[in-house]
């Protein structure tokens, strides 16, 4: 078992709420999602990002809309639709769950020790 | 100095080195393998071609500024591996499960080709791998279809296990061309312009064709540089000792087909049978096939035929399946696998019905467990001064009568009852001391129980007639049908009075025994003749005496009647005289003398 694959999967886990999160105050294009998803050091390259957004965009949680750039392609704004509001207010109940489940388990390893 | 290419990512317009632009295709051609047409593969791509527009976009500060291969690295270690794209499986359940993580091969592999299908694609997908036009595939489909149906069979199986071609690259690979970037791009060309054909007709013909003449320049063109590249890139890293192995990996491969071809022939035409004898044994009931009342009799422990068929056809069919699916297998290697749920069900199926064959065995074996009789007994009015003549019946129905035999025949009684007809019957002789003749019928069958065993004896039909002093017996015993034939024996025991004279006719030979089986007196050898009972026998009373007739004959004597010496032969008697010797042959009696000698036949009358 090689710690690099848990790690990713424990990023992969996450990266969906993650995306949906940047998403939930502003509308976003890819560079700016991904900015900020390597500034808190989730990704690592930026080619996982690709298929989750066409993922959830076609499970109807994102949507998006084109817009011109003056240095480069145009981009694509994505936002939250009203399904994806709601899934991510689950979304977020369910990481403060598991958030504190996973801080008690790991203390209670620590204090043991 | 290097050569560049212009490409187009995503709208904006770039320079690029050779080395960079091929690299940058690789990665590309990668990624999109990674993905399924389900998964939104053109958009993602696009998607991911627009990001990489950008990143170059950041790193080229005028439009005279060229790609080199130190950017492409860049942006790959910004964008990651292929093996960074692949959406883990586990965790999103809900997509289906098609990771692409095949090698680039130009080897062909078989799949369906949908796009130019009639029923499921297969014809056209065989074409393609073996190279031949679909046509006369379908053609051969219409010769296997009209020859009994075998090919229907064969059809289905292949439309289930062959996949379809589905993404571009499959098609590609379908068709035997290497998949490079230039093909993918080719392929989704030639679809597009089938389709905008089709709208191009009805609509604005002159314009179009237009267009449709410079995309198809401008594509053979790219055609011509992707191959030269490719050829190139072929020769110099291509080595001998990578020739050889190809040509010993292709003699493999050739003998190994070739057993697939054995395997899969032999087991589908090993199916077809058996299919067809499993249907006309299910439809026994309903067409009346005469050798199918003989299994119907014979299934003395009441099983139902349609299990047996049913079992037979389980336990001989799965295998068979299997060898043809082994032989399928080795053909083509992109086969489908029909799924450990169905293997399961099939071994599992094979090991019930083939337990289920051997239980019916032994329950009918043990249906011959049990061999019970009963025995009948009536007098005859014969007495020791009496003769009794004895015949066998002859039958209209059963004609086999003239010998008896262990055989056993189905046929219908004069009631329209399916009766089983057996001349297994035995005639046995024995003296008795009693004044009267006595005939007793021993019926016996064989059962799983006595009570069983019993039945079955008691049901046989066993006649005798009996008038003056002529006794005709049947030649055959009767039983019906769903009674089951399971050894069913007559025995006829005669018991005659000492003194008394027994004939047994001609008919009757072949339904003797040997003397002394259980007490016989009358051999086979023994009929035709009148018989004298005698206390544990018989003598014949017509029978030839076999006495040898006795001639003396005294070579040295002159005087005897035969002479035979050196000289020959001398038959004398008062009035006759023969003579064979070296002159001749003379013969002589009072009258007339016969000469017969080298100078011919001579014959003389001694009247005057």
């Amino acid at each position: 078992m090689k710690i690099e694959n848990t790690k990713a999967q424990m990023r992969k886990g996450v990266l969906e709420f993650c995306i949906l999160s940047v998403l939930k105050d502003d509308d976003a294009y890819v560079a700016e999602i991904l900015g900020t998803l390597k500034d808190a050091k989730l990704l690592v390259v930026e080619g996982t990002i690709y298929p989750l957004l066409t993922r959830l965009k076609n499970a109807g949680l994102l949507n998006y809309r084109w817009e011109e750039s003056t240095s480069g392609p145009p981009r694509k704004y994505y936002g939250l639709t009203e399904t994806g509001k709601l899934f991510l207010k689950e979304l977020n109940t369910t990481w403060s769950e598991l958030q504190n489940a996973v801080n008690i388990v790991t203390s209670q390893k620590t204090t043991k020790k | 100095m290097n050569k560049t290419v212009n490409i187009n990512l995503a709208g904006i317009f770039f320079h690029i080195d050779e080395d960079a632009y091929l690299k940058l295709q690789r990665y590309l051609e990668a990624i999109k393998r990674s993905f399924t047409d389900s998964q939104g593969r053109s958009e993602i791509i696009s998607d991911i071609e627009a990001r990489i527009a950008e990143l170059f976009n950041e790193r080229v500060q005028n439009n005279k500024e060229v790609i080199r291969i130190k950017e492409v690295d860049e942006v790959i270690s910004i964008m990651g591996q292929p093996e960074d794209y692949l959406v883990d499986d586990e965790i999103f359940e809900d997509e289906p499960q098609t990771s692409y993580k095949r090698k680039t091969s130009s080897a062909k592999k078989l799949f369906r080709d949908i796009d130019n299908s009639y029923i499921g694609g297969v014809s056209s997908g065989l074409g393609h791998y073996f190279g031949i036009d679909a046509i006369w595939v379908r053609l051969a489909w219409i010769i296997l279809f009209s020859a009994a149906g075998t090919g229907v069979l064969l059809y289905i199986l292949l439309w289930v296990l062959v996949p379809e071609a589905k993404t571009t690259a499959e098609k590609i690979i379908m068709t035997g061309e290497p998949v490079t970037i230039s093909n993918i791009e080719k392929k989704i060309k030639d679809g597009f312009e089938n389709v905008t054909d089709v709208a191009k007709n009805v609509t604005d013909s002159v314009g179009a064709a237009a267009k449709n003449v410079s995309d198809s320049v401008s594509n053979a063109a790219k055609n011509v540089d992707f191959q030269k590249q490719s050829s190139r890139i072929k020769s110099s890293s291509k080595t001998f000792f990578d020739t050889l192995g190809e040509v010993i990996m292709f003699f493999f491969k050739v003998f190994a087909k070739f057993i697939g071809v054995i395997l899969m022939f032999a087991g589908s035409i090993a199916i077809i049978f058996l299919i067809i004898a499993l249907f006309s044994l299910g439809v026994f009931n309903v067409i009346h096939i005469p050798g199918l009342d003989l299994v119907d009799v014979l299934n003395a422990g009441n099983t139902p035929i349609w299990l047996v068929s049913l079992f037979i056809f389980f336990s001989v069919g799965i295998p068979l399946f299997f060898l043809f699916y082994l032989g399928l297998k080795i053909l083509i290697n992109n086969l489908k696998s029909i799924g450990n749920i169905a293997k399961f069900t099939l071994l599992g199926l094979w090991v019930i019905s083939t337990i289920g064959l051997v239980v019916i065995g032994i329950r009918q074996a043990s249906e011959h467990t049990f061999n019970e009789r009963v025995i009948t007994k009536h007098e005859l009015n014969i007495t020791a001064s009496d003769t009794l003549k004895v015949k066998m019946a002859e039958n209209d129905l059963y004609m086999n009568h003239r010998y008896r035999s262990n055989a056993f025949k189905v046929l219908n009684n004069e009631n329209g009852e399916k009766t089983i007809y057996r001349s297994d019957i035995r005639i046995i002789v024995k003296s008795t001391n009693d004044s009267l003749a006595k005939i007793g019928i021993e019926k016996s069958a064989d059962g799983s129980n006595y009570e069983k065993a019993i039945e079955r004896a008691k049901n046989i039909s066993y006649d005798y007639a009996f008038n003056g002093n002529e006794l005709l017996l049947d030649s055959y015993l009767s039983t019906l049908s769903e009674n089951k034939f399971s050894d069913q024996e007559i025995v006829v025991i005669l018991y005659l009075p000492e003194g008394s004279i027994v004939n047994f006719s001609n008919s009757t030979k072949s339904f003797l025994n040997y003397r002394t089986y259980d007490g016989n007196i009358v051999s086979s050898s023994d009929a035709n003749h009148y018989l004298k009972i005698i206390d544990g026998g018989i003598t014949c009373l017509d029978c030839p005496v076999k006495e040898p007739y006795k001639v003396d004959i005294d070579v040295h004597d002159n005087k005897s009647d035969v002479k035979i010496d050196s000289t020959g032969l001398e038959i004398k008697d008062e009035d006759v005289n023969i003579k064979v010797n070296g002159k001749g042959v003379t013969g002589e009696d009072k009258s007339v003398k016969v000469e017969i000698d080298s100078d011919g036949i001579n014959i003389k009358s001694k009247d005057n």
